[in-house]
C-alpha cells in the first residue's frame, strides 16, 4: 500500500514537472526554448520571493530592506518589483535588473537617471531559509536540553534521543578526544556549526516551500561559517601555536634571511579556511546541479519525442531519486567534516608545545623547550 | 556567477542569525545538554566502576569464604588425623601396658610354675627314692634270706667292679 502511494505520487510529481518547468522556460521569454544555465542558476541562486510549490508564476512575497542613495532605508514587499516592475517609494524608483552587473538584484534609480544599487539587506529566499533554520535548530537543540533538565539522567526518546544521539556523536565521538580538557570551551561552537549546517543542507533538499533554498551551497553562508571558524581558531589560539608560524622550528636559513616558512605558515593560516568554504560549497551546490541537472535532461530530450522522453523521464526520476538520498547522506557528512575539520584545526591552535626540543639543535637560538 | 561571489545581504543576515542561534544556545540549550551528557557519561561510568568493584568484592568474599572453608576443612582433617593418631597411641599404649601386664602376669606364673615344678621335682623324687627305697629294701629282703642267693650277688658285684676295671 505504502508503494503504491508512493509511485502514484511519483507519477503525479513526474506529470507535473515538465508543465511547471515548460511554464518557467515561458515565462523567461524564451519561446517554449528552455535555457538550462538559466533554470540552473536561477534554482541554485537567491532571488527576493519564493516559489509557490507547482506555481511558478507566483511567489510568496518577502521584504526589500534596501539603502537608498541619499542614507534612508527603504522597506517594501518584493511583490512590487515582481516581473519587472519598477516601484517608485516617494520619487525613488527600485526595480529588479535583468541583465548588466547587478542582474537579478535590487537596483535604485537616481534623480538624475544614474542606476545604482543600493545596500541590500533585504529578507531574501536564502535569508528566510536561514531562519528558518535557526528556528528548526532552536526548537530541536531546546528539546533535548528541556529533557536534560527535566530528567537528569534518562534517556531520551523518540525525535529528542535523535537529537541528542547526533549531539552526543559529535560531541563524544568528534569534540571530546580532539580537544581533550578544552572540549567544553569549544564544543557550543562546533556543535552549533554542525547542527547548522546540517539542517542547512536537509532543508535544502527538500523542495517545497520550507525548504528548497540552496544554502550551504551559497558560498556567502560557507564563506561565513568558515570566517567564524578562522576567528574561533586564531583568537583563542595558544603562544605555542604563533610562535610555530613566525618562528618554527626549522633549520634558521629557513626563517632568515627569507622567512619563507613564516610565509608558508601564515598563508597555511588562511588557506585551511578556503578549504573549509570550498568543500562545503563545492559539495552542496554540486549535489544540487546534479539533481537539477538530471531532472531538465526530460526537457532537452523532449524534443525527440514521445518515446525518448518518456525513457529519459524513468532514468531521470530514478537516478534523481538516487542522487537525493545520496545527497542526504552527504548533508550530513559535509556538516560532520566541517565540524571535525573545524575541530582540529582548532584544536592545532591549542597546543602547548609538547615535542618542541626535537629540533633545537638544528635551531641555534630557540628558546628551550618548556616543560608542560 | 552570483554563486561565487558572495553577497552582502546574506553575508549579513548570516552573521546575525548565526549569531543569534548560537547566544541563545550557548546561554540555554549547550550548558544543560553538555552537563546531562557528561554526567550521565559519569554516572554510567561509575556504575560500571562500581559493578566492577562490586564484582570485585563478591570475588574476593568468596575466595575469602573458600579458603575459610579450606582452612576449616584443612583443620578438620588435621583434627581427625590428630584424633586418629591419638586413637592408635591410645591404644597402642592399652595394648602395651596389657602386655606388659600380661607378661608380668607370664613371668610371675612362669615363676610359680617353676616353683611348683622344682617343688613336684623334688617331691617326685623324694617319693621315687623313698619308693626305690622301699623296692630296693623289699628286693634285698627277698634275695637275702638264702645263701645262695647272697654269695651269688657278691659275686656278680665282685665281676661287675672287675669288668669295669
Amino acid at each position: 500500500m505504502k508503494h503504491l502511494l508512493l509511485i502514484v505520487a511519483l507519477a503525479i510529481a513526474a506529470l507535473a514537472a515538465p508543465q511547471t518547468v515548460a511554464a518557467s522556460a515561458s515565462a523567461d521569454g524564451h519561446d517554449g526554448k528552455i535555457n538550462p544555465k538559466e533554470i540552473i542558476f536561477e534554482h541554485l541562486g537567491d532571488g527576493y520571493g519564493w516559489e509557490v510549490p507547482f506555481c511558478h508564476h507566483e511567489r510568496i512575497p518577502l521584504p526589500v530592506i534596501v539603502r537608498a542613495y541619499d542614507g534612508s532605508w527603504r522597506c517594501f514587499s518584493s511583490a512590487r518589483v515582481a516581473h519587472g516592475a519598477r516601484y517608485d517609494d516617494g520619487g525613488d524608483i527600485f526595480y529588479i535588473a535583468r541583465d548588466g552587473d547587478y542582474k537579478g538584484k535590487v537596483v535604485g534609480v537616481k534623480p538624475d537617471g544614474e542606476i545604482y544599487r543600493p545596500w541590500d539587506i533585504s529578507i531574501t529566499k536564502n535569508v528566510l531559509a536561514l531562519f528558518i533554520t535557526v528556528l528548526c535548530v532552536i526548537l530541536c537543540c531546546m528539546s533535548v536540553a528541556r529533557w536534560h533538565k527535566r530528567n537528569g539522567y534518562k534517556a531520551p526518546r523518540g525525535f529528542t534521543g535523535a537529537m541528542e544521539l547526533l549531539i552526543e556523536f559529535i560531541y563524544s565521538g568528534v569534540i571530546k578526544p580532539t580537544l581533550k580538557e578544552n572540549a567544553r570551551r569549544f564544543a557550543p561552537y562546533l556543535l552549533t556549526v554542525f547542527l547548522f549546517i546540517m539542517f542547512m543542507n536537509l532543508l535544502g533538499l527538500m523542495v517545497i516551500f520550507p525548504g528548497g533554498a540552496n544554502l550551504t551551497g551559497n558560498i556567502a553562508v560557507t564563506l561565513v561559517l568558515s570566517l567564524l571558524t578562522f576567528f574561533v581558531t586564531n583568537l583563542f589560539a595558544t603562544k605555542h601555536y604563533w610562535k610555530e608560524i613566525f618562528w618554527p622550528d626549522v633549520p634558521w636559513w629557513l626563517k632568515f634571511p627569507l622567512p619563507i616558512m613564516p610565509v608558508i605558515e601564515i598563508f597555511g593560516m588562511f588557506t585551511k579556511p578556503a578549504a573549509l568554504t570550498v568543500r562545503l560549497f563545492a559539495n552542496m551546490m554540486g549535489g544540487h546541479m546534479i539533481v537539477i541537472v538530471l531532472t531538465l535532461l526530460i526537457f532537452i530530450f523532449a524534443e525527440m519525442g514521445a518515446a525518448v522522453l518518456g525513457a529519459t523521464t524513468v532514468v531521470s526520476v530514478f537516478f534523481s531519486i538516487f542522487m537525493l538520498m545520496i545527497d542526504v547522506l552527504v548533508s550530513f557528512i559535509q556538516a560532520y567534516v566541517f565540524t571535525m575539520l573545524s575541530t582540529i584545526f582548532i584544536s592545532l591552535a591549542q597546543e602547548k608545545g609538547h615535542g618542541e626540543h626535537h629540533d633545537n639543535e638544528h635551531s641555534g637560538d630557540s628558546r628551550p623547550a618548556h616543560a608542560s | 556567477m552570483e554563486l561565487f561571489t558572495p553577497d552582502f545581504g546574506l553575508i549579513f543576515w548570516m552573521f546575525v542569525s548565526f549569531g543569534v542561534l548560537f547566544f541563545i544556545l550557548w546561554k540555554w540549550a549547550w550548558p544543560a545538554i553538555m552537563k546531562g551528557v557528561d554526567s550521565r557519561a559519569d554516572l554510567i561510568d561509575k556504575g560500571v566502576l562500581y559493578a566492577q568493584n562490586a564484582k570485585e568484592q563478591l570475588d574476593n568474599a568468596r575466595q575469602e569464604a573458600e579458603k575459610y572453608l579450606d582452612e576449616a576443612r584443612r583443620r578438620q582433617a588435621d583434627m581427625l588425623r590428630e584424633a586418629d593418631k591419638m586413637k592408635t597411641e591410645i591404644i597402642e599404649e592399652a595394648r602395651e601396658a596389657a602386655r606388659r601386664e600380661a607378661k608380668k602376669e607370664m613371668d610371675a606364673a612362669q615363676v610359680a610354675i617353676q616353683q611348683a615344678r622344682k617343688e613336684a621335682q623334688q617331691s617326685f623324687c623324694d617319693e621315687v627314692s623313698a619308693f626305690a627305697l622301699d623296692i630296693a629294701a623289699k628286693v634285698v629282703r627277698n634275695q637275702l634270706a638264702d645263701e645262695k642267693a647272697q654269695t651269688k650277688l657278691v659275686d656278680s658285684l665282685i665281676d661287675e667292679m672287675e669288668t669295669s676295671n
